[in-house]
């Protein structure tokens, strides 16, 4: 059975560094911060862990009717999943995700797009 | 620059807030740089309770007149962010004036940390009931394919040992005219039909010990005496093909589809084993499987063919007529016998 990049980086150990980090990134970037602003510290947290884990094939996955229930109140455009996408890219990178490995995730995630932008 | 300065310089920078206040009032005295950070637009003068709005100011001052310290957390939006922050109270003198210093950590990552486990174990506990209940699935497929012992010593080893059965019964049967049927009828039709006669055959062989080792379209083989070894097991076998007939004819009494079975029973022995590696399966193979495969074809419709091994464990029950001589193996006749017995509604052989 071939390795999930979630056992290859050393699973949650190392992805729970990923998650707090893309956390504070997300809150301080006002450009996608803005859409958790009146979420619970402990939602965003659930949301983050998961949103990582399935995208790196951890122990949680998001059927595509799910992400698109979960994003159908919020507006979110391109120029916000192109902000999110390139946090979550450079976040990968600063944690030692190799190069084709963020490109994977980050594929992984843009196969998502039409479900949640408006 | 004095100690004093260095100090004062030291508890401004700090990062942890750091705060005095009047024992008798609650009033802030002195506040550092770190907690007007986090406290926001605050003055000197300002009450505890008017800062922390869910602060207990009672239990504060029990806190404080009696043990000399008094702890809890807050919890704030600064900017977006969730700040939690853990407040220690502690009792102080200075110059005979009765004041409390605060100090105040922050504990938002430790709270982010708590929230994330609690995320992550909530998906790898039901991530563990899912598997749990695959396992148990696969479990239930594998016992359906071989019995509970062989199905232990293959989940345990990983390979199941050839294990030879002696004696044991083999019951053998098919239903005559089975490929025109399949022609003449909607698969669907055929398929369930069969379906409700196997299900009441597992159960009436479950009954008498005598279980399904497989069915192959119309050809139904069912064991008695294993895994587990019986003494009994030519009257289990016996017994099960009996109840067999008898349901085939009540069931063609109010169907419209006919069915017509023969059934050849043998006793001997057998090998178990679980056969391939890819698609491994449990088969029973050996004399007493091909005796038995054989008696079938000598037996009229809806009649049972037994041989010389298997009638004479059978008791006063049955009755066994000589049907005459076949060569059942290596080119010796041997006598074989129709078996039939009264059935009662329920229990006995």
């Amino acid at each position: 059975m071939t390795k999930s990049l979630f056992e290859k980086y050393g699973g949650f150990s190392v992805v729970s560094k990923i998650v707090l980090d893309l956390y504070d990134r997300l809150l301080d970037d006002d450009e996608v911060g803005p859409f958790f602003d009146e979420v619970e510290m402990a939602r965003i947290v659930d949301h983050q862990t998961k949103f990582v884990s399935s995208l790196m094939g951890g122990p949680a996955s998001y059927t595509d009717d799910q992400i698109s229930r979960m994003h159908a109140r919020l507006t979110i455009t391109n120029a916000h999943f192109d902000t999110l996408q390139g946090i979550l890219l450079q976040t990968l990178l600063d944690h030692g995700v190799s190069e084709e490995d963020a490109a994977a995730i980050a594929a992984a995630f843009e196969a998502r797009r039409t479900l949640v932008v408006e | 620059m004095s100690i004093a300065a260095i100090n004062e310089q030291l508890l401004r920078a700090i990062g942890v807030g750091v705060a005095l206040l009047d024992l008798e009032t609650l009033r802030l005295r002195f506040y550092n740089d770190t907690f007007r950070e986090w406290f926001g637009e605050i003055e000197v003068g300002q009450h505890m309770t008017d800062l922390f709005s869910g602060l207990d100011a009672e239990a504060l001052k029990a806190g404080l007149s009696g043990e000399g310290r008094y702890a809890t957390e807050t919890s704030f939006r600064l900017r977006r962010r969730t700040m939690t922050v853990a407040l220690s109270f502690n009792r102080a003198l200075e110059n005979d004036e009765a004041i409390a210093v605060l100090v105040c950590q922050n504990i938002s990552r430790i709270k982010e940390l708590e929230s994330m486990i609690d995320s992550y174990s909530m998906m790898v506990e039901r991530n563990t009931r899912e598997i749990k209940r695959e396992k148990e699935q696969v479990e239930k497929l594998l016992l359906n394919m071989m019995p509970r012992s062989v199905y232990e010593e293959y989940k345990t080893f990983g390979i199941v040992t050839p294990r030879l059965y002696d004696p044991v019964a083999v019951l053998c049967l098919d239903f005559i005219g089975f490929a025109g049927m399949v022609t003449a009828h909607d698969p669907g039709v055929i398929v369930s039909e069969l379906n409700d006669i196997y299900t009441a055959f597992d159960r009436i062989g479950e009954q008498f010990g005598c279980a399904r080792i497989r069915a192959v379209g119309d050809f139904y083989i069912a064991m008695a005496g294993m895994p587990d070894p019986t003494d009994d097991y030519a009257q289990s076998a016996a017994s099960a093909a009996v109840r067999f007939i008898r349901y085939l004819k009540q069931r063609n009494e109010t169907h419209p589809i006919q069915w017509t079975a023969r059934v050849g029973i043998a006793a001997g022995p057998v090998v178990g084993s679980v056969v391939g590696v890819q698609k491994y399966i449990y088969d029973v193979f050996g004399g007493a499987v091909i005796h038995a495969s054989r008696l079938r074809y000598f037996a009229n419709p809806m009649c049972i063919v037994a041989n010389r091994a298997l009638t004479d464990q059978l008791d006063d029950r049955f009755v066994a007529h000589a049907e005459g001589k076949i060569e059942l193996a290596d080119e010796q006749p041997e006598e074989v016998f129709k078996i039939e017995a009264e059935v009662q509604a329920s229990g006995g052989g």
